[in-house]
């Protein structure tokens, strides 16, 4: 084997690195989807409730028939949750390591797992696999993420 | 209006089942697994309970098995409401004592009409 070929990273320490910040990427995502999604349904029985007065109404009655439509879509996420799980689950076992626990997964927990995979990564490659992966997912919270959210610049 | 236990390790499923039986004027607690749903089931009776297949701790399958255990859950409506719609799962779900298999996504006007006719 030439000398070069044996310095060139491990393409499975590759793929179980990848696979790993994926599924850490996955995990946070869905975790950060399921506060919104809370939020539209308690919207739903907010406007419920609201709506209680005017039941036997022909108006009352369209919106109860919009609000059946928002129950059916909003299962999506439920559908969407699961089908990241499995994709989450068959990532997890291309790592070596057990993905962590992720209850109570916040923004601080997520730098702490990036600092754990970090610190493991051999190679420079490696590193920037991570750092593009990262990048590229969008769900890194960092405070200057966080505080650009929901603004707007017009050029 | 019954008293209704709907059963789901969703956060976002438990508010959607809950607002769609709310609606239809029924009573309805949640759990968040069937190790949860056990306990709350325990404390006090339900007409009718509503459960997910794939939880943690304990899933939709091994509640209603315990549940029809219990002397005032063997004749309890319990309907399974899962993604999984294959044959071998129903079956199991039918072999544990569930009355009934219903795969998401729900309509919540069926929902509300099946409530109805197993509690009749």
């Amino acid at each position: 084997m030439s000398a070069a070929a044996s310095a060139a990273p491990c393409r499975c320490e590759t793929l179980g690195v990848s696979a790993e910040a994926a599924a850490i990427l996955l995990s946070f995502a869905m975790r950060e989807s399921e506060a919104p999604a809370v939020e539209l349904g308690t919207a739903l029985e907010r406007i419920t409730s609201g709506l209680r007065p005017l039941e036997g109404a022909k108006a009352g009655e369209l919106v109860t028939q919009e609000l059946a439509a928002c129950v059916r879509a909003l299962q999506f996420h439920d559908r969407l949750m699961q089908q990241l799980a499995v994709i989450r689950n068959l990532l997890t076992r291309l790592t070596d390591h057990p993905l962590p626990q992720m209850g109570g997964f916040g923004a601080q927990r997520w730098e702490e797992l990036l600092t754990m995979l970090r610190a493991r990564l051999a190679e420079h490659s490696h590193h920037d696999l991570l750092e593009l992966l990262v990048r590229t997912g969008g769900v890194a919270p960092g405070a200057a993420a966080v505080e650009a959210e929901g603004t707007s610049e017009l050029f | 209006m019954a008293r209704i236990l709907a059963v789901d390790d969703s956060p976002s499923m438990r508010q959607l089942v809950k607002l769609t039986l709310s609606s239809g004027g029924h009573e309805v607690d949640v759990a968040t697994d069937g190790v949860e749903a056990l306990l709350v089931a325990d404390k006090q009776q339900f007409d009718v309970v509503i459960t997910d297949v794939n939880m943690p701790n304990m899933d939709g399958i091994a509640l209603v098995r315990e549940l029809r255990r219990r002397s005032n859950y063997r004749f309890t409506p319990l309907l399974m409401l899962t993604t999984e719609s294959t044959s071998d799962r129903k079956q199991q779900g039918k072999e544990a004592g569930a009355t009934g298999w219903l795969v998401k996504p729900f309509d919540p006007d069926r929902l509300l009409s099946i409530v109805t006719k197993v509690l009749t």
